[in-house]
Formats: C-alpha cells, sequence, structure tokens
C-alpha cells in the first residue's frame, strides 16, 4: 500500500545556531529538508555538529538564526505555543526524573495544549492516554511510579506522552542511547509501527547507523559542509556514509551496510561449504584479517556439513580439526600464510 | 484488555476516592484545630466561657481575650500556615529543587530587607504609628519587592547551577548577606526605629492589628486565587523548561506570574509576622507522602488543608497551653520541619536530582 504523500514539514535555507548579531554562531551551512507525512526519519551526525540544536530549532525551542521551517505549509512563526504543541511533540536526551509521579500522570501531561486552564481530564482526554499507553504496551504500567521504572520502560511511556500529545510530527533526540540492547530494539520497533500504522511523522537522531540503515525511510545526514537527504539506500548508493568515517581506519561497506575496520592483511584464504555456517566463518576470518578467496588456496578451511561435523583446517600436507570457529580462528592466526 | 481497562478504572476511582477522603479528613483536622486554637491559651478559660465568649456578647473579660486576641491569632496561624505552605510548593517545583522554600532561599531574608528599608530607612521622619492605615500597604509592598529581587536572584543562579545543594548554599549565603546588610542599616538608624525593628524580627502571630490582619488576608487571597490558576502551569513545570515549552506552555509568562504569586505570599507573612522558617519546605513533602502524586490540582488544595493545620498546631503548641509561657512560634515550626527537610535530604542522595 502506498502512503498518501503529503509534505508534513519543510525546512528551507534553514541557519541553526546560537547567539545573535555579532555574536552568532552559526552551526552548520544554511539547510533544507522535508518531511512527508507518516515517514520515519534517521538524524545522522557526529557528536556535537548539532543534532540536537537541529531539532530543538524544528521544535520550537531554539530561534532559528534564519531560514524558516513549515508545519503543514504555515511558518512555525505563526503558531502560538499552544497550536504548535498540536502540531509537533518532543522527546530530548534528558531523563524526567520526578517523585510520586504515575505513568499516567505523567502521559497525561502529552493532553496539556488540548485541556482547560485547570488541566482538566475529560472522557476524550482519558481515551486518548489509555489509547497512547496500549499502543506503547505500557497500560499495565499505568499506576506505577515513574521513578520506578525501567530505563527503556521510562522511554516508552514518554513516547506514550507525545502519542497523547496527538501531533503529526515526532521529534526524538536520540531516543535510544541509553538503552540495553533489547530495549532498544523494542523502541525502534515501536517508531516503525508508529510511522506505519499511525501515520505519524517521527525525526529522531541516532548513533546506531546499521538501525537506521535498515529501519527507517529516510536520512537526514549531518556533515560538516552540507545536510544529505535520501532514502538510506539513496545515500548508500552515493556513497554519503562514507564521509562519516576516516577512510585510512574503518572501511564501509556499501554493499550490505556494515563497516570493518582496515586491518594489516595476512593473506587470502579459501572458505568450502555454504549457508549459515559459512557466512559466519567468513566473518571470524576476515576480522582476524584474512581475506576470504573465490579460488583455491594452499591453506583452505571447510566448515561443518552434511559428512563432517568439525571445521577443517586444511593444508597440503596436514588437516585439523576444531568443534569451534573460536578454536579455528585461534589456530589460524597462529599459521603463516604466505600472500598468495 | 477490557478486563485490564476494568480493573484499572476501578483503580481510578479508588485513587479519586482516596484523594476525597483525605481532603476530608484534612478538613476537619483544619477545623479541629481551629477551634482548639481558640479554646486553648496561657490563661485556662472553660470551654462555656469561650462559647458565651464567641456567640453571646456578655462583655466578660474572657470575651476580650477571645475577641481580641485569640481569634485573630488562630485566624493569622491559618492564612500564615497556608501562604508559606504554598509558596514552598510553587518554589519546589519551579526550581525543580526539593529543599527550595522562601525561608532556606533568602525569600524572606529579602523581604526582611524590604521591610527594614521601611522601618530604618524611609520612615525616619514618620512616627511609628503612621504606619498603620496606608503604612501597612507599603510595608507589605516593600516586603514583595524584597522577595521578589530575591526569587529572580535564585532564578538567575538556578539557571546556571543545576546542583540543587550549590543552589541550597547560594542561597544561605545570599540570606547572610542581606542579614549584613540589614545589620549595616541597623547601626545608622536612629533608636526608636532600632526598637521597631527588632521587636519586628522576632516574629509573631499575635502583634496584629485588626487592619493588619485585613492587608494580610486580602494578599494571601489574592496569592492562592492567583496560585489556582498556576496548577495546570506547574504539572508542566514538573518535566522542566524544554518540555513544558514542546507541550505548548509559555515559560516565561508562567513563571513571571508564579514569581508573583510566591512573592506575594511570602512577603505578606514575612512583612507582618517575621520570618517563619520551614514550614514552606516542609509542609509540600508531608502532602506528597500523603497524596503520593506530583499533581498540582491535588497538591495545592492540599497544601493549603495540611498549612493550615500544622501551623495551627504549630501556634497551640507555642502558647504552652495552661502555662503562662508563650514560646517563640519560629521555634517550633523549625523543630516540625526541619526533621522533614533532614528526612528529604537522605532520601534524594538515593536518586539525586529528583523531587
Amino acid at each position: 500500500m502506498k502512503k498518501k504523500s503529503q509534505k508534513i514539514l519543510s525546512v528551507s535555507s534553514l541557519k541553526i545556531g546560537y547567539g545573535s548579531g555579532k555574536n552568532e554562531h552559526v552551526l552548520l551551512p544554511p539547510l533544507n529538508a522535508h518531511a512527508d507525512k507518516g515517514e520515519l526519519i534517521a538524524v545522522i551526525g557526529r557528536n556535537g555538529i548539532g543534532k540536537s540544536t537541529l531539532l530543538r530549532t524544528v521544535t520550537g525551542l531554539q530561534k532559528p538564526l534564519g531560514g524558516e521551517i513549515l508545519y503543514d505549509g504555515k511558518n512555525i512563526t505563526d503558531y502560538s505555543l499552544m497550536e504548535l504543541a498540536q502540531k509537533v511533540g518532543y522527546i530530548s536526551t534528558e531523563t524526567v526524573k520526578v517523585s510520586n509521579m504515575r505513568v499516567y500522570d505523567l502521559v497525561a501531561l502529552g493532553r496539556f495544549p488540548h485541556t482547560n486552564w485547570i488541566g482538566k481530564i475529560e472522557p476524550k482526554d482519558h481515551e486518548a492516554i489509555v489509547d497512547a499507553l496500549k499502543k506503547t504496551s505500557m497500560f499495565s504500567f499505568s499506576d506505577r511510579y515513574v521513578s520506578e521504572l525501567s530505563d527503556g520502560e521510562r522511554q516508552k511511556a514518554m513516547i506514550a506522552r507525545i502519542l497523547a500529545q496527538d501531533t503529526g510530527v515526532m521529534i526524538m533526540d536520540e531516543p535510544t542511547a541509553f538503552l540495553d540492547v533489547g530495549s532498544k530494539y523494542e523502541i525502534f520497533h515501536l517508531l516503525n509501527i508508529l510511522s506505519n500504522s499511525n501515520n505519524k511523522t517521527i525525526i529522531f537522531s541516532t548513533h546506531d547507523l546499521q538501525m537506521a540503515i535498515s529501519q527507517s525511510d529516510k536520512i537526514w545526514l549531518i556533515l560538516d559542509d552540507e545536510l544529505v537527504t535520501g532514502s538510506p539506500e539513496d545515500l548508500m548508493l552515493a556513497g554519503s556514509f562514507e564521509h562519516l568515517f576516516d577512510p585510512s581506519v574503518v572501511l564501509f561497506n556499501s554493499y550490505d551496510g556494515t563497516f570493518s575496520f582496515r586491518n594489516e592483511k595476512k593473506g587470502n584464504i579459501y572458505i568450502e561449504g555454504t549457508g549459515n555456517k559459512r557466512h559466519w566463518t567468513e566473518k571470524a576470518v576476515q576480522r582476524a584479517g584474512f581475506t576470504v578467496s573465490r579460488e583455491m588456496t594452499s591453506l583452505y578451511i571447510i566448515t561443518p556439513g552434511e559428512n563432517n561435523a568439525k571445521w577443517r583446517l586444511m593444508s597440503k600436507t596436514d588437516s585439523e580439526e576444531f568443534s569451534s570457529v573460536y578454536e579455528l580462528i585461534t589456530s589460524l592466526k597462529k599459521e603463516k600464510i604466505n600472500p598468495f | 484488555m477490557k478486563t485490564e481497562s476494568k480493573r484499572s478504572l476501578s483503580a481510578d476511582i479508588k485513587s479519586g476516592r482516596k484523594v476525597k477522603l483525605l481532603f476530608l479528613i484534612l478538613f476537619l483536622l483544619l477545623i479541629i484545630f481551629l477551634v482548639l486554637d481558640v479554646f486553648l491559651g496561657s490563661v485556662s478559660i472553660r470551654a462555656s466561657d469561650v462559647i458565651d465568649a464567641l456567640f453571646r456578647h456578655t462583655g466578660s473579660n474572657f470575651e476580650t481575650i477571645i475577641l481580641k486576641f485569640r481569634l485573630p491569632k488562630a485566624f493569622t496561624a491559618l492564612i500564615v500556615g497556608v501562604a508559606l505552605s504554598l509558596s514552598g510548593l510553587q518554589m519546589q517545583t519551579v526550581f525543580r529543587n526539593p529543599m527550595a522554600g522562601p525561608y532556606v532561599l533568602g525569600i524572606s531574608s529579602g523581604a526582611s530587607l524590604g521591610v527594614a528599608f521601611v522601618i530604618l530607612g524611609f520612615s525616619s521622619g514618620m512616627t511609628l504609628d503612621s504606619l498603620h492605615g496606608l503604612g501597612n500597604w507599603i510595608l507589605v509592598a516593600a516586603s514583595w519587592v524584597g522577595a521578589g529581587a530575591v526569587m529572580l536572584l535564585i532564578m538567575i543562579i538556578s539557571s546556571k547551577v543545576k546542583d540543587i545543594m550549590t543552589v541550597l548554599i547560594l542561597g544561605i549565603m545570599l540570606s547572610s548577606g542581606i542579614s549584613a546588610v540589614v545589620t549595616i542599616m541597623q547601626y545608622f538608624s536612629n533608636e526608636t526605629m532600632l526598637k521597631a525593628y527588632v521587636i519586628w524580627t522576632m516574629g509573631s502571630l499575635g502583634n496584629l492589628t485588626s487592619n493588619q490582619l485585613n492587608v494580610l488576608l486580602i494578599s494571601v487571597s489574592a496569592g492562592v486565587i492567583l496560585s489556582l490558576f498556576s496548577s495546570k502551569w506547574l504539572n508542566a513545570l514538573l518535566l522542566g523548561e524544554n518540555y513544558a515549552t514542546s507541550i505548548g506552555l509559555n515559560v516565561k509568562f508562567a513563571r513571571t506570574i508564579i514569581f508573583v504569586c510566591t512573592s506575594i505570599l511570602a512577603g505578606s507573612v514575612t512583612a507582618f509576622c517575621g520570618p517563619i522558617g520551614f514550614i514552606g519546605i516542609a509542609v509540600p513533602h508531608i502532602v506528597r507522602i500523603l497524596f503520593r502524586t506530583s499533581d498540582h490540582r491535588v497538591l495545592i488544595p492540599g497544601t493549603i488543608l495540611a498549612g493550615g493545620v500544622i501551623m495551627l498546631i504549630s501556634d497551640i503548641i507555642s502558647q504552652l497551653p495552661g502555662s503562662e509561657n508563650i514560646l517563640p512560634v519560629n521555634a517550633v515550626t523549625s523543630l516540625i520541619g526541619i526533621p522533614v527537610v533532614i528526612w528529604v535530604i537522605f532520601r534524594n542522595r538515593k536518586y539525586s536530582g529528583s523531587f
């Protein structure tokens, strides 16, 4: 199914930074980008380049030094704070530490732009809160105190809050920064669902390039001299990601979006075998500094298959068996292989 | 899912009932201690005589004691408790600092400085009697300005220094500095003014004229009404400035109104009763323990009730019923408040930065 393409946010010749007048400190050259409805957009760039500043500026927390930000075609400066809060929601890297605050109360704060002067939760607000809690699978945590949650649970509660705010655009600054692997995947999964099924536009910054490449619809790649935008695949084909790394140390594999270190080359080696076991043996061999050869080499590896349960390292005169990849690699490292 | 929904709904109703019950209990306690405060005092008066004095106008000596002294004093205690506790609650949320309170952060000192300017400085040409009438309003306004100025300074400090304890220490420095300025002013003032000022600093709930009580009542009522408007803002400010802005709060405007409100509440009390310590910092914590919530729509009325109750209790204790001695009320509030503050400090070591 093709989503109805609709520009919800656009940024043109935006200058971000701090100060004003003569003390103006512009972080990046003027930026141009846009986001459609229901897109999951990852913002990538090295530390300190201005990811947070960009996100804060787009949210309206910080004044731009130039250029314009449009939500639904209307300039951000033409919205009142309350109106803007119904267009865009925000999660920062700041952890919320409030004792005695229940998860329900935290999520209820998302209704701020929708409630009356005293903040009364009407039935429709309650519905929105419960809905947000359910979508983030935090419903059973409603009565728990925020200070008692794990990092991952707290982040989900924060996402529920922004959902209850009912904005088209959700901006998150490193939503997976302090999370363990499991919670991180959960959050990415959640973001994916929210953008796909709930048509939310989510713009988040991350350092997890692999995850960004595999999960997001679009990437805003902040480099020193420009902002490159496009689908992860387009950027990959254009070789844009290579600008993120020092090419003398890190080798970016634009075939599968992985990176490796440029190690000293120890020689070529041929691997016989197929499937999963071959795949991981290749990885280990590469990490040890060898290049996997397509032609037979004098020293070669046979991965476990139908005939044998063990890894075998074969040379002209000898053959050794190993019961794990680890043992194979340990032994391989000791071998002296002639390059070619 | 459906059963889950029901469970949470019933939990909602339960917590709503609990809140209502607590409000009822606090309200009853308020009435009980207000009555007790009138009934108990240095002079033992029989209950029947108190009732006669209140409702029958027999013109006895007791009537003078009850109507001229005990009743105004009880109402003053009530108003003072409400005002200080409410200003403490607002400060703790705005500064996101559990140690904030009008006394510890030097807001009361700021108010004293304002009062010192009026009593020792500008009024040197006037006699003390000319302070009655319009003078009370001048006194209270000077107190507001002093309190507001210190609030502003603490706000600037808080924006630069995030550490709660550092802000606290700087607050103590600030009040010491202000005390020094007041001491210097005392040195240069004449004897009558000095005497008037020293009596004021001792702090008392019982020395208010009816005119002063009126001024106090009007100012504090204004502060309470403003605070009711601020409950939604305070809830948003719990998350910090960035989040509050992102959900649509005009933080600068909200802060200004809350500052004005706090300055009025703490300043008015300090102007007439002198600096009274630890009520403002302790009561909001007691209310949080009671209600186990961070929602200011519950905390504000809870603090109003609990503040009144605790100040009335302090006043009853300070009168040492049945004996002829009277303790300074400041000593009683400190002894009640300090354990709470110490508890908060210890609890906060666990997860520093939260409140």
